[in-house]
């Protein structure tokens, strides 16, 4: 099973995101901000993380800038989702290393089609 | 040998810190080329409430991530109204890290954000009205609870309601119920919501 790991420092968009990825077949584990993100990426390995921007301690750029550049973590596909929709933090999203943007809130047919297509999943 | 350690404070207690440490020799040495002298200077500043300016000042053009750590500290400890500034100032901007910055400065200042906060909820831009619910997540007063009620009652913007829902889903008592049903109503095609206000509403036991 594909494991996906969920950076969000707001527990209920943790909860959300975890209920619509489960019920789509994917395995779920949860950081609460960037720090946390990357000791569990340096423990365990993601076939994908969905990213959110702001918070706390590392936020979602920097995280996902220390995650490309680090040799000891196999590279995944980074979604980066948050509530700011201007064309700029969609750019500071990709010079990071994100794959995919997505403008919160997010609605599951089409979070699981992203996450599906991200991960070569054409069959589930 | 054993391992000595070199510690940033025993190193920067020494020469950083054997210029004058009056409040005009601090000043100066805001814009010193060594870091570590404008680090102690910023810290050393929190006690001359006169500091304000200078260290707003400084923290426009502040490329070092510990010296503005310190900058924020002092602003925070002194809590004035050019402090306050500064720091909302600080939270617009368009650098996710020093927004983050600024709301974890602003949590620590209770007394001091509060007079603003209703100002900084009805900003034209929704993502400085996210960033303040952002900063009642941790900030101990007794309004929060209410800001939340109006923010989910009257905010047109789907994700500062969402982020206030979180909040509530933590914070909120069964005043809040009437609000996050009202909230449910006006959004009825958005998951995200209908996921969050049942959550708020079961966790404060009004499910």
């Amino acid at each position: 099973m594909k494991r996906i790991l969920i950076v969000d420092d707001a527990a209920t968009v943790r909860m959300y995101h975890r209920s619509i990825l489960e019920e789509a077949g994917y395995e779920v584990d949860e950081a609460i901000n960037g720090i946390e993100a990357l000791e569990k990426a340096l423990n365990a390995t993601y076939d994908l993380y969905l990213v959110d921007v702001n918070m706390p301690k590392l936020d979602g750029y920097s995280f996902v800038r220390e995650l490309r550049g680090h040799a000891m973590i196999p590279q995944a596909p980074a979604v980066m989702i948050s509530t700011e929709a201007k064309t700029s933090d969609q750019t500071k999203a990709f010079e990071a290393g994100a794959n995919l943007y997505i403008i919160k809130p997010t609605r599951p047919d089409l979070l699981v089609a992203h996450v599906r297509l991200l991960l070569g999943d054409t069959s589930t | 040998m054993a391992f000595i350690k070199k510690s940033t404070d025993a190193a920067s207690t020494g020469a950083d810190r054997v210029a004058e440490r009056d409040f005009a020799g601090l000043i100066a040495q805001l814009d010193d080329a060594d870091p570590a002298t404008r680090r102690w200077a910023a810290r050393d500043l929190l006690v001359f409430p006169a500091a304000t300016a200078a260290l707003v000042a400084r923290l426009k053009r502040e490329d070092d991530r510990s010296v503005r750590e310190f900058i924020l500290t002092s602003l925070t400890r002194l809590g004035d109204e050019i402090a306050v500034a500064g720091l909302v100032e600080w939270l617009r901007s368009e650098d996710a890290v020093m927004r983050n910055e600024a709301i974890e400065a602003m949590k620590a200042l209770p007394d001091e954000v509060a007079p603003i906060m209703g100002g900084l909820l009805s900003d034209p831009d929704p993502d400085v009205r996210i960033m303040a619910v952002n900063v009642l997540e941790s900030l101990r007063h007794p309004h929060v609870e209410d800001w939340l009620i109006d923010v989910i009652d009257n905010d047109s913007v789907i994700n500062v309601c969402g982020t206030a829902v979180d909040l509530l889903g933590e914070v909120g008592s069964p005043a809040a119920r009437a609000s996050l049903l009202r909230l449910r109503e006006r959004f009825p095609a958005e998951p995200y919501i209908r996921f969050a206000t049942d959550l708020a509403l079961k966790r404060i036991g009004e499910a």
